[in-house]
């Protein structure tokens, strides 16, 4: 009875690497059971003696480089699968029918830099108000705008947010966040530290040190990580970290020993705690 | 989905649209014209969906063989860049996937995608062998990403006529990605390939009207107002799943 073994075998089967095409019957036969048995060994292995790996700030910048130079994928794709791990996490959190106010409102906050694209994505309101001038970031806007997802033009005080949404997503700033917080979003970041509605912050809390955290920053309630969890997410309290951005290529993960969990299913998140 | 509950109306359920060549056309035209969507972003949507479907028609715990092996051919155009997408989550997802993909697109657009399965290991086939029998022993599955509702039909040449050829003879269950390849997007090929199960990206297509198999819609991203515009009529979702079984 054949099998892949023996396409291998015939010299019909190429592997990725090079592209070149095997011809060595002995040698195909094994490179071709080690292509996906030994991923799966090794993900075993991963779970059950090692924890998942929290990234610093230059080690998050790397990968991400990576992604996009060796891997080749685009901006678009990533932050699409990342958007919707991020969606996906907060309806687990806090589904449709758990929301105390109706309708179900929430507060998108985003930021100026990749991160305020993934937020983008209830009856989300967004507030973004330093829109960067990339098509991509524009694009991402007109889609929201299409699906009469309405833009506030200012932050609201607390007590208004309090009223009005269920929650607040907090995708302002990411890992790549260094230094002092600017306008507008030193104020959106006051008013977040008052309001009493849960926070579900994209990667990183906003104001957040990436490795450090921040005692007296945004405490947010849900945390969801994107590819892999950053060092900040040790000094995380809230109740629930999710892990999202299903899409870390085995050899990446292997590279940097992230030792991801294993997502339930077809699931584009993991709950951490 | 945003419309709330009290735009609901008492009035009966409208049937689901089965759309033309040249709806297809404008509506994807729409989607990247008005609304901004990216190429690559809507191939990335559809390729998910098409991969989250399969999962639930032929779920790993159901297939028979040793492995869980699944052989992905894609065509040169937009429904083989999905079938790429396809073919790496399902990766993701535990599957293994073996690639045919004879002619490779040419835009760098569509290259992306072909990196991003070699590098996530996935092997290629450097030739779709004729012997049908190596194929219905070595995979438990074909997904046809060959030719989608883009295809001119009068432009199919080699090595196309050749593989629907083969898989009009394996008796591993085909599933097509959009459109069975070799169809007409309005009225299906008397004679074409017969896939055990469909997956219509968006809304399903004039040629799926009466498909017998396994009818799945994938992808969850169509603003309410284009839905609106051309009456579609999509069936509601199931919590935040991108697939539903029609």
């Amino acid at each position: 009875m054949l099998g892949v073994r023996a396409l291998f075998g015939i010299g019909l089967l190429v592997t990725s690497r090079g592209g070149s095409v095997l011809t060595h019957t002995g040698a195909c036969a094994r490179v071709a059971s080690n292509i996906y048995n030994k991923d799966l060994a090794h993900r075993q292995a991963c779970t059950m003696a090692n924890t998942i790996k929290y990234l610093g700030q230059e080690e998050a910048q790397h990968i991400d480089e990576e992604l996009f130079n060796e891997y080749s994928f685009s901006v678009d794709q990533l932050m699409e699968l990342a958007g919707l791990s991020c969606a996906t996490a907060v309806s687990k959190g806090y589904p449709l029918q758990s929301l105390l106010k109706s309708p179900p409102r929430v507060l998108v906050i985003c930021g100026p830099g990749n991160n305020g694209g993934d937020g983008l994505g209830y009856e989300p309101s967004v507030l973004y108000p330093k829109r960067p001038n990339k098509q991509l970031f524009q694009n991402l806007t007109t889609q929201c705008e299409k699906m009469d997802i309405s833009f506030l033009t200012e932050m609201p005080e607390a007590d208004v947010v309090d009223e009005v949404y269920n929650l607040v997503v907090d995708a302002i700033f990411g890992f790549s966040f260094k230094g002092a917080v600017r306008e507008p979003f030193g104020d959106i970041l006051s008013q977040l530290k008052k309001t009493t509605v849960p926070i579900a912050s994209v990667d990183i809390p906003s104001g957040w040190d990436v490795e450090k955290g921040c005692p007296d920053g945004i405490q947010p309630d849900m945390l969801i990580s994107l590819t892999a969890p950053k060092k900040a997410a040790n000094h995380f309290k809230g109740r629930y970290h999710f892990l999202g951005g299903r899409f870390v290529p085995p050899a990446l993960e292997k590279k940097y020993q992230l030792n991801l969990p294993q997502y339930p299913g077809t699931d584009c998140v993991y709950q951490l705690n | 989905m945003n419309h709330s509950s009290n735009e609901k109306e008492p009035e009966t359920i409208e049937p689901l649209r089965y759309l033309s060549k040249t709806e297809v056309a404008t509506v994807e035209t729409e989607l990247l014209r008005d609304y901004r969507f990216g190429q690559q972003q809507l191939i990335e949507i559809w390729g998910h969906a098409c991969a989250i479907a399969i999962t639930k028609a032929f779920p790993l715990s159901s297939l028979s063989k040793k492995q869980p092996t699944l052989l992905v051919v894609c065509g040169p155009e937009q429904n083989g860049s999905i079938g790429l997408v396809c073919a790496r989550h399902l990766r993701m997802f535990e599957y293994e996937p073996t690639i045919f993909y004879p002619k490779r697109s040419p835009q760098s657009l569509h290259q992306d995608f072909t990196v991003q399965c070699e590098k996530m290991d996935i092997p290629f086939l450097s030739y779709l062998p004729t012997e049908v029998q190596l194929l219905n022993d070595a995979y438990n599955l074909v997904i046809d990403a060959i030719l989608g509702p883009e295809t001119d039909l009068k432009e199919v040449k080699e090595p196309y006529a050749g593989m629907l050829v083969t898989l009009k003879q394996v008796k591993i269950p085909i599933v097509s990605v959009d459109v069975p390849s070799g169809w007409d997007v309005d009225e299906p090929a008397k004679d074409g390939i017969n896939p055990e199960v469909l997956i219509s990206l968006t809304a399903p297509k004039k040629c799926a009207t009466g498909f017998s198999g396994k009818h799945f819609l994938a992808g969850r991203f169509l603003p309410y107002d284009i839905q609106k515009k051309y009456e579609l009529n999509l069936p509601e979702f199931p919590g935040t799943e991108c697939v539903i079984e029609l």
